[in-house]
């Protein structure tokens, strides 16, 4: 059974009709890249899974439970995390508190935490800092672990290179391979040869629709179908 | 410096507007006695009695405030209604003390009576806030912010005419304050502390000292729900960005009513010890009086801040407690210049630091 399934994704900002009917589906420890140029719906599709902007039509099925039309809380607490675009840090909490946000009033979030500051040392040091006062690399990881942090099934991570300098870039692709050991992942990424290092298959979408997906394996950016909607 | 202040307000008097209010000012004392002012003010007594009332009025401020900013930081929504909550609170904090207390009980028992309306109050109004979020706000939350403007502004003139209503036909209007319920305040606290008076010579009423323990009592409570517990998390993480807080597994809009609830909760115990206070007491009057004071708070310390609320209502506290002493001491006989003190402060702080003391550039929003 799929972890996630779209079947005709539709989904609009006001009169705008951004995703005309997207078809994805993603196996259990897989990770998925999500390429194509900019607004073409890659961050609409994962705010679409998540139910933040539902769709209109069209069904998201999660762990082979339809949750189209669940409040946003409740699709989260089936096991969606989310390492949005830009972070998203809580700024005025401390980077322990950015943590236990992430775990439920009933988690067990000590041994949670442990295993999190165990995959992320440079965290722990930094535990009782603001998060504002983080690099933007810190702030990266720290995304990561609050998305990885409530034992989730699935990580939706947008766009995690985004402004951070090449050496830390290496740091973030760590701590994303050490995330797919533990969930199946979907990638939103601009960097194209990152996004192929990283995930095992890869969707391409323009205007709002799939039109070709495959296996990461031996595709280049030379690849001809994923220049000719790649190239700005 | 006696020749600027009297060139100053010379200067003044050229603007007729301005020269109404310079009018009010004592002259004599203005341009001849500065320093005769300047000693009668940094009199010990005099410093103590304006910062210990000051005190006072600022914990009643804050309990009004806190509550809006902290909806405000959450949910976004600027809440007209909330002196109408407050009003409501002294009103049903009125009826409970009306109710128990006799001519005859005593200072104990008519405290112990004021912290039993205060519960009651704080329970009964929380309900009462958490009902009108649910039923009445919730349904707005995607309309752009003039319809909860537009909203609350009319829950709060509804409530406004519906207590008017009940107070005429119980007889209780159209006095300016309902005397029973201020009337049951224990005479211990309508005077000044005789330990301070005798001993240090300090003349402060002692209701503000029993209003300043209240506001410590409440700030502490309110800081400690924030701070130390999971749901006050939610409120200070929401307060930054409550569409990744949801996105994190959490039931925003319960957390919504829950604040909403509280923020109702608090206006309303401010509402409480507003019976007892003497510049205020039970009003319909209140719900506009007291919502702008509150928006003063919360704008100087910055929307969404609960430090900068304490600040703000220490700030408007005294400043309050200094003009109603210069007011009292006929320095000055203009009777609005708390008021006009106060919204003073307003300007020159959306002037020097529009997000307030506290505030940072963007909060609340969903």
């Amino acid at each position: 059974m799929s972890v996630l399934e779209l079947e005709d994704v539709h989904t609009y900002y006001g009169e705008s009709h951004v995703l005309q009917g997207v078809d994805l589906q993603v196996e259990a420890g897989e990770i998925v890249a999500l390429l194509g140029r900019n607004g073409v719906g890659k961050t609409t599709t994962l705010r679409s899974i998540l139910q933040l902007t539902p769709p209109r039509e069209g069904t998201v099925r999660f762990a082979g439970e339809d949750v189209t039309g669940l409040a946003t809380s409740d699709v989260a607490n089936r096991g969606v995390g989310w390492v949005p675009e830009e972070r998203r840090v809580f700024g005025y909490l401390t980077v322990e508190e950015n943590v236990r946000i992430a775990v439920g009033p009933d988690g067990e979030y000590e041994s949670l935490r442990d295993e999190i500051f165990t995959l992320f040392p440079d965290l722990e040091r930094f535990r009782d800092e603001e998060a504002r006062n983080l690099s933007g690399g810190q702030q990266q990881m720290l995304a990561i672990a609050r998305g990885m942090v409530g034992d989730n099934d699935l990580l939706l991570v947008d766009e995690p290179s985004e402004g951070l300098a090449p050496m830390i870039v290496e740091q973030v692709v760590d701590a994303l391979r050490e995330a797919s050991a533990e969930t199946t992942m979907i990638l939103v990424e601009q960097n194209f040869p990152l996004a192929m290092d990283l995930a095992d298959r890869f969707y391409l979408l323009d205007q709002g629709t799939v039109v070709e997906s495959g296996s990461t394996e031996g595709v280049t950016a030379d690849d001809e179908r994923i220049r000719r909607y790649l190239a700005a | 410096m006696i020749g600027t202040l009297s060139g100053f307000l010379a200067g003044l008097a050229v603007v007729p507007e301005l020269a109404a209010i310079v009018s009010f000012v004592d002259v004599p004392l203005a341009l001849g006695g500065v320093g005769d002012f300047l000693a009668r003010l940094l009199q010990p007594d005099t410093l103590v009695r304006i910062l210990l009332e000051g005190m006072g009025k600022a914990a009643i401020y804050f309990m009004i405030a806190v509550g809006l900013t902290l909806v405000f930081g959450l949910m976004g929504v600027l809440n007209f209604a909330h002196g109408a909550f407050a009003m409501l609170g002294a009103y049903v904090g009125g009826i409970v003390l009306v109710g128990t207390i006799s001519a005859g009980s005593g200072v104990g028992t008519r405290l112990l009576l004021f912290v039993v309306a205060a519960g009651v109050v704080f329970a009964v109004m929380a309900a009462f806030g958490a009902a009108v979020e649910t039923k009445l706000v919730r349904p707005i939350y995607d309309r752009p912010p003039t319809y909860q403007i537009l909203l609350t502004f009319g829950i709060g003139l509804v409530l406004e005419e519906l207590s008017r209503i009940v107070t005429t036909l119980r007889g209780i209007q159209p006095e300016p304050t309902w005397s029973a319920a201020a009337g049951t305040i224990p005479a211990v606290l309508e005077g000044s502390i005789d330990i301070l008076q005798e001993t240090l010579g300090i003349n402060v009423r002692a209701f503000y000292l029993f209003a300043a323990a209240g506001g410590i009592l409440v700030a502490t409570a309110v800081w400690l729900f924030l701070t130390r517990t999971l749901y006050g998390l939610y409120i200070r993480a929401g307060s930054e960005d409550s569409e990744m807080v949801e996105a994190l597994g959490v039931d925003v809009r319960r957390a919504f009513t829950v604040v909403f609830g509280i923020g109702t909760g608090l206006a309303a115990l401010g509402g409480v010890f507003l019976t007892w206070d003497p510049t205020w007491g039970p009003s319909v009057l209140l719900n506009i009086d007291v919502l702008l004071f509150a928006f003063v708070v919360v704008v100087i310390g910055g929307l969404g801040s609960f430090k900068g609320t304490v600040a703000a209502a220490l700030v408007v506290g005294v400043a309050d407690s200094f003009t109603t002493w210069l007011f009292h001491t006929g320095i000055v006989t203009f009777p609005g210049l708390p008021e006009v003190t106060i919204f003073l402060l307003l300007v020159a702080t959306l002037v020097v630091k529009p997000q307030g003391l506290y505030g940072v550039e963007e909060v609340g929003g969903h």
